[in-house]
């Protein structure tokens, strides 16, 4: 399908939108989160729990909860209806996050497309987050899917 | 935590061991406090259940951390490169949920495999689906 039900043309949008940054953020990784955070997800290996480990850095998840500060761009369209729902996330660990690093994230559209099922036409709109850490090294990519109905 | 896995000791269609993983109420609260992540939903059952659902619900990115954390039981040692989750379902704080996991590819090149994951409900909902492409020990 390349048209919404509510007439959006999707290639038009992949055209326009795909790639276009609309956020910029600065994060800090503190030790005590990072920590914190691999407890409590019952982690066990010592690079994520023991702070005095020589490779102590976050757990590979750990950057999906810096947001940006928009979900989409000024002047997006309103696609589908409602708010959506959180259709899950897609981490790529580049690099190890070390504490004290200090990362830049990067905000765009990754991808628009739909899917038809049992519940109809949905449509998935992908927030890219890409973080560099003062070196401007890529460290992570979390890709986050939003999922909103056609109708 | 044992000696790391080595990819010569893994082959595709091996199972990761099973995971009861803790998601009390405690648990969870720690864990959104260490993500920012304060919402009712994720920490106050009643409020949650104002919302719509059953009880609290264990946040997604808990949930994917959760999976993290199985791999490296698994596999000490092993980086995991990128790690995909799909939150199909909600999972319930203090319920009991499984986490299961199992190699479907290996490059012995790279030493990299990939995995099949899967978190099921106390009541066999599957909550979520993922996949993972970890890096082994040569």
């Amino acid at each position: 399908m390349s048209t919404s039900s509510n007439g959006l043309d999707l290639n038009e949008l992949r055209d326009r939108w795909i790639g276009v940054e609309f956020d910029w953020a600065t994060f800090e990784m503190d030790t005590t989160q990072m920590l914190a955070w691999a407890q409590a997800c019952g982690e066990v290996d010592p690079r994520f729990i023991d702070p005095e480990h020589e490779d102590f850095q976050a757990h590979p998840g750990f950057t999906t909860h810096c947001m940006s500060g928009r979900l989409f761009p000024e002047n997006f369209p309103q696609i589908g209806g409602g708010f959506g729902i959180d259709g899950g996330k897609r981490v790529d660990a580049h690099a190890a996050i070390r504490a004290g690093d200090t990362l830049t994230a990067t905000t765009t559209i990754a991808d628009i497309f739909d899917k038809t099922g049992r519940s109809g036409t949905m449509i998935f709109i992908v927030q890219r987050m890409e973080f560099r850490n003062q070196s401007d090294t890529l460290v992570s990519t979390v890709d986050w899917k939003m999922i909103k109905k056609a109708d | 935590m044992t000696e790391g896995l080595k990819f010569s000791e893994v082959e595709i269609g091996d199972d990761l061991p099973e995971e009861v993983p803790d998601v009390s109420l405690s648990s969870v609260t720690a864990f959104c406090k260490a993500a920012s992540h304060i919402f009712d939903r994720f920490l106050d059952h009643e409020a949650a259940q104002k919302e719509g659902f059953p009880g609290a619900i264990v946040p997604g990115i808990m949930s994917q951390g959760l999976l993290a954390a199985m791999i490296h039981k698994w596999a000490p040692g092993s980086s995991i490169r990128s790690i995909d989750t799909v939150f199909r379902g909600s999972l319930l704080v203090d319920s009991q949920i499984t986490m299961t996991g199992a190699v479907t590819d290996t490059d012995d090149e790279s030493n990299l495999v990939e995995l099949d994951l899967a978190i099921i409900a106390e009541d066999g909902r599957t909550g979520v689906i993922g996949t993972a492409v970890v890096q082994l020990l040569e």
